[in-house]
């Protein structure tokens, strides 16, 4: 009985995303939305200017820039930044948004940004493995379809088979299939709860007990992954379910976990040999929960399904601020993925009215991005971020760009190109090659979860934009190189400059960055070497690293 | 006063050990510089610093897990031994294999911990754990021991980071080696593909005098962005800049080039990748890196283990032995510790493949230098190996024993970004008797 009950409850999982974007009529539209959400803002917190007027929002340039940063991950083009500047249309900023969106490029860039979010906290090292998960097309497929975030989550969650099949199999795998690890990362990422921190003990500085993390760890006990070995060699890994006693099995040898188990056990840490308590699937954050003995499939459907209802307190609310410190550089609850009950939260009332919206239109990414692009808040100009001293939520905070935001600005102001592989490494190996885009990301890399603030910068990045050869090669002023092209059209060196201004920076020079590069040149025998320079300059500069 | 000794005694310090050529200069200096102090005084003044930073360590990283059958544990005469002999070390009663004749004539030096015992089985969590202490965790990154050490012992003001790996390969086993997680990236491993080149990126691009003027125009044209909300940006970036710089321009960049070492020391290390590498760390050691990562993979034999363990062993016998005998002559045997370890180590059992499979529950490391008692072995396994009957030494014990040689308090915790403090090594106890 109980079984038919939960097996119902999982079919109501499928159809989410038609159900809900039924809803979505209700919800304010993004330009409403954002008005109503700067109203909210201002009234929770005031602007500290003089008669707490408004500071003036930036100009075309850096919006077009600051905006195509954050949607697409891409510099504009200097024909796009002009195209912009003369558009008169009094909501071209909304347009450049929505067209933004619309670019395949928008789920790509917002797919890697995900696929780190996943990928930084994995506990799998197996690259053999991790490599053939499409997380990243996946995901950018997700978004560019606009893909509630609802049925995102709840793919993840309920994810089964070959994760070279199915990207929404990454998370599972990243952590191995251990069920501990899975919920933690479940719950920081989806409902922006830190709840892995109960796991030995109750919550330090949270309400949640030990108890109600192994509860919901009880509802992954039954998964686990699994290489498929082919010839004896496993190049793939699976994510399979047990749902018959596997005692069978008997001991795993040396902490290895090809099957799952049937219930989840909470240890006791007085006696840690001991088998443990099983624990009954229970969602901490809203109280659902199922009998013990429910099949893997309704478990993880349910959860699902739980995790990503209205009711819940925390689903909307943790992407809404994240996506909202990432645009404006500070969220409402800082780490951006810890929003627990027992967190204080700027301007609650803001976010409380967002994530209400963004719930109402069936979680619609899009009109998320749309609304916050739309807010004044997101329209200030960038000053550092504060210290805790002052005003939050004055200005907008300008942010490092991601590695692969870094290497794909690089390939695009220098007309470079990306080589798949190194040559001559062909077979098996191949998938152990790391390609420019792999060693770039090394360095440049960092856990978007983490504060922008914490993110330092290295010497390797340094080095691999000063020194690197991919770099060097590119920006010659001689043979088939965007810059020797541009010196053999471009005869008057202040329009040269304003052109590598545009194309690296998004920006045109200042009059006395102008003089500065012209003097700069007229002192150099070899125009040709003189632009190098400027360029590598401009390469090297941190404006380019950062959107702002 | 008090400061400008301070002041001084970084300058004078690279990785607070002395130099001595640099200390000789120094001190005039200092002394014309304070007035008053004899470099005496000086030296007293830092005392408690200079014994504590004398300390480095080199880590010989056996990827893969080497078969303690075929290395430092051989147990002739039982089935599960194999075909694998012994051979007579200058110290009495310990034979190890034969495969490693040279390390054999210093065992003198060498303390084989015969019973490490554990229970991870796979190899990138074993490593990640050897390398950390602890079990990865999506949660918390770990650092790694080379990054541990890089932050108690290193100098801040050295041009070289305090923390270098060489060989390390890439994929699974590399990245689970580890690295500064919540330490930071001021302690991350500068990681080389292999010694004989320079490191990546370091060499410039353009003649120096060029480079110079790139770095002038790059100063020149930040002011506008930094007057605009970018000043912070800006000094973060300039500060990263002017050390990158440092480094490509620092003339102890030469501690990387092996063609300054005479061709009687080259030829002592012997060829190949870890030979250099051997030779590497000890030049980087010398020249004030605090913490040297070398790599030998490929022990994971699960197919003819005896044949392929013989091979790799002659890779690393006679540079660990040539390392051991260059750091003794040059006195820095004493206060620099090498350890040679892998992840685990391989079953008793001989596979129908002449192979041996994963084995963590009894396996040797090697333990070198830094204080340690040479000719001797703790604890011991049954006579098939198949456990330990002596003395179990978990990692973190021996983790806790590296801290110790290296005078590093094992119970410092470091903080993680969601503000959980973390040891350097939680539990475990130190190997006292590894110690002199």
């Amino acid at each position: 009985m109980v079984a038919l009950k939960y097996l119902f409850s999982l079919s109501l999982i499928l159809p989410v995303g038609v159900v809900l974007s039924a809803a979505a009529q209700s919800a304010d539209t993004p330009a409403k939305a954002a008005a109503k959400a700067d109203q909210l803002l201002r009234s929770e917190v005031p602007f500290a200017t003089p008669g707490k007027i408004a500071p003036t929002p930036i100009d075309d340039e850096r919006f077009l820039r600051r905006v195509s940063l954050d949607i697409i991950g891409r510099l504009p083009t200097p024909e796009e930044v002009t195209a912009f500047a003369l558009d008169p249309a009094a909501d071209k900023r909304a347009k450049i948004v929505t067209k933004l969106l619309a670019d395949p490029r928008y789920g790509q860039n917002w797919g890697r940004y995900w696929r780190d979010v996943i990928m930084y906290r994995k506990t799998e090292e197996r690259q053999q493995f991790l490599l053939g998960i499409p997380l990243d097309s996946y995901l950018a497929d997700s978004f560019n379809s606009n893909k509630p975030w609802s049925q995102i989550a709840t793919e993840f969650i309920t994810a089964s088979g070959n994760a070279n099949e199915s990207g929404a199999c990454g998370l599972i795998v990243a952590q191995q299939g251990q069920p501990e690890e899975i919920v933690g990362e479940v719950s920081r990422i989806f409902l922006g709860v830190q709840i892995q921190c109960a796991q030995c003990h109750d919550h330090p500085t949270d309400r949640w007990t030990r108890e109600q993390f192994h509860q919901l760890a009880a509802f992954f006990p039954r998964v686990a992954t699994r290489p498929n070995r082919q010839g004896g060699v496993a190049r793939e890994i699976s994510i399979v379910a047990t749902d018959v006693d596997t005692q069978r099995f008997g001991q795993r040898p040396m902490n290895m976990r090809f099957a799952g188990t049937l219930e989840h056990r909470m240890s006791d840490p007085k006696d840690p040999q001991s088998e443990g308590k099983v624990m009954q699937p229970v969602l901490f954050a809203t109280g659902n929960k199922l009998p013990i003995g429910t099949r893997d499939a309704d478990r993880r459907g349910s959860l699902a399904k739980w995790i990503t209802e209205k009711d819940n307190p925390y689903f909307a609310k943790a992407l809404v601020n994240r996506i909202w410190a990432e645009f404006t550089g500070e969220g409402f609850y800082e780490p951006i993925d810890d929003i627990g009950p027992d967190r204080q939260a700027t301007a609650p009332k803001t976010l409380e009215y967002l994530a209400g919206q963004f719930a109402e239109t069936g979680y619609d990414v899009k009109w998320l991005f749309e609304t916050i692009a739309a807010t004044q808040m997101y329209q200030l100009p960038s000053s550092p971020r504060r210290d805790s001293d002052e005003e939050p939520m004055q200005h907008n905070v300008a942010q490092r760009l991601r590695a692969d935001q870094v290497f794909d600005n690089i390939l695009l102001v220098l007309e470079a190109s990306e080589s798949a592989a190194p040559p001559g490494m062909p077979g098996p190996a191949a998938r152990f090659i790391r390609g420019p885009r792999q060693l770039f990301t090394t360095a440049f890399g960092y856990d978007p979860s983490a504060r922008r603030d914490e993110v330092q910068s290295s010497i390797p990045q340094a080095l691999a934009l000063m020194n690197s050869p991919l770099i060097t090669g590119a920006l010659r002023g001689s043979g088939n190189t965007m810059l020797a092209r541009k010196l053999a059209a471009i005869k008057a060196d202040p329009a040269l400059v304003q052109e590598l201004y545009l194309r690296v920076l998004g920006r045109e020079a200042s009059p006395s960055e102008l003089t500065t590069c012209l003097q700069f040149v007229k002192q150099l025998p070899n125009r040709t070497e003189a632009f190098e320079d400027i360029l590598w300059s401009l390469i090297n500069s941190a404006e380019f690293l950062h959107r702002s | 006063m008090s400061h400008s000794i301070h002041l001084h005694s970084n300058v004078t310090i690279r990785r607070g050990r002395i130099l001595r050529r640099d200390f000789l200069k120094a001190i005039p200096a200092a002394a014309a510089a304070t007035g008053l102090l004899s470099w005496q005084d000086l030296l007293l003044a830092n005392a408690p610093a200079l014994r504590k930073s004398g300390k480095a360590c080199i880590l010989l990283w056996m990827q893969g897990g080497p078969s303690q059958f075929e290395t430092w544990d051989p147990k002739p005469g039982h089935s599960n031994g194999g075909e694998t002999k012994t051979i007579k070390t200058p110290v009495a009663g310990i034979e190890i294999s034969e495969n490693l004749p040279k390390v054999a004539a210093s065992m003198g030096d060498l303390c084989l911990i015969r019973s490490m015992n554990g229970k991870e089985g796979q190899h990138p969590r074993a490593t990640f754990l050897m390398h950390t202490g602890y079990l990865p965790s999506p949660a918390v990154k770990y650092p790694t021991l080379g990054s541990l050490v890089a932050k108690e012992l290193g100098d801040p003001a050295s041009d070289l980071p305090s923390f270098v790996r060489i060989g390390a390969g890439q994929g699974a086993n590399a990245s689970a080696m580890g690295s500064a997680g919540i330490l930071g990236v001021d302690f991350d491993p500068l990681t080389m593909a292999a010694a004989g080149r320079p490191p990546e990126n370091t060499s410039l691009a353009t003649d120096e005098r060029r480079f110079q003027r790139r770095m002038n125009l790059l100063d020149r044209l930040q002011g506008d962005y930094a007057n605009q909300g970018g000043q912070e940006v800006v000094g973060d970036h300039q500060k990263i800049y002017a050390q990158a710089s440092r480094l490509v321009l620092s003339p102890k960049m030469t501690g990387f080039d092996l063609d300054k070492e005479p061709q009687n020391i080259k030829e002592a290390y012997g060829s190949g990748p870890f030979a250099q590498g051997c030779l590497l760390a000890r030049r980087l050691i010398e020249t004030g890196v605090t913490f040297v990562e070398v790599a030998l993979g490929n022990w994971d034999t699960h197919q003819d283990n005896f044949n392929r363990s013989r091979t790799l062993c002659g890779q690393l016998d006679q540079p660990f032995a040539a390392l051991l005998a260059d750091l003794k002559g040059r006195g820095l045997l004493d206060s620099t510790l090498v350890l040679c370890t892998g992840e685990f180590g391989r079953t008793p059992r001989i596979n129908p493949n002449s192979g041996r499979d994963h084995f963590p529950r009894a396996f040797t490391s090697v333990l070198a230098g830094g204080g340690i008692k040479g000719g001797q072995t703790i604890g011991c396994t049954d006579s098939g190996g198949d456990a330990v009957q002596d003395r179990p030494v978990s990692v973190n014990d021996l983790l806790r024993t590296v801290c110790h040689s290296l005078a590093i308090d094992p119970d410092k915790q470091n903080m993680s970004s969601v503000g959980r403090p973390i040891k350097i090594v939680e539990g475990g106890e130190v190997v006292k008797a590894a110690f002199a």
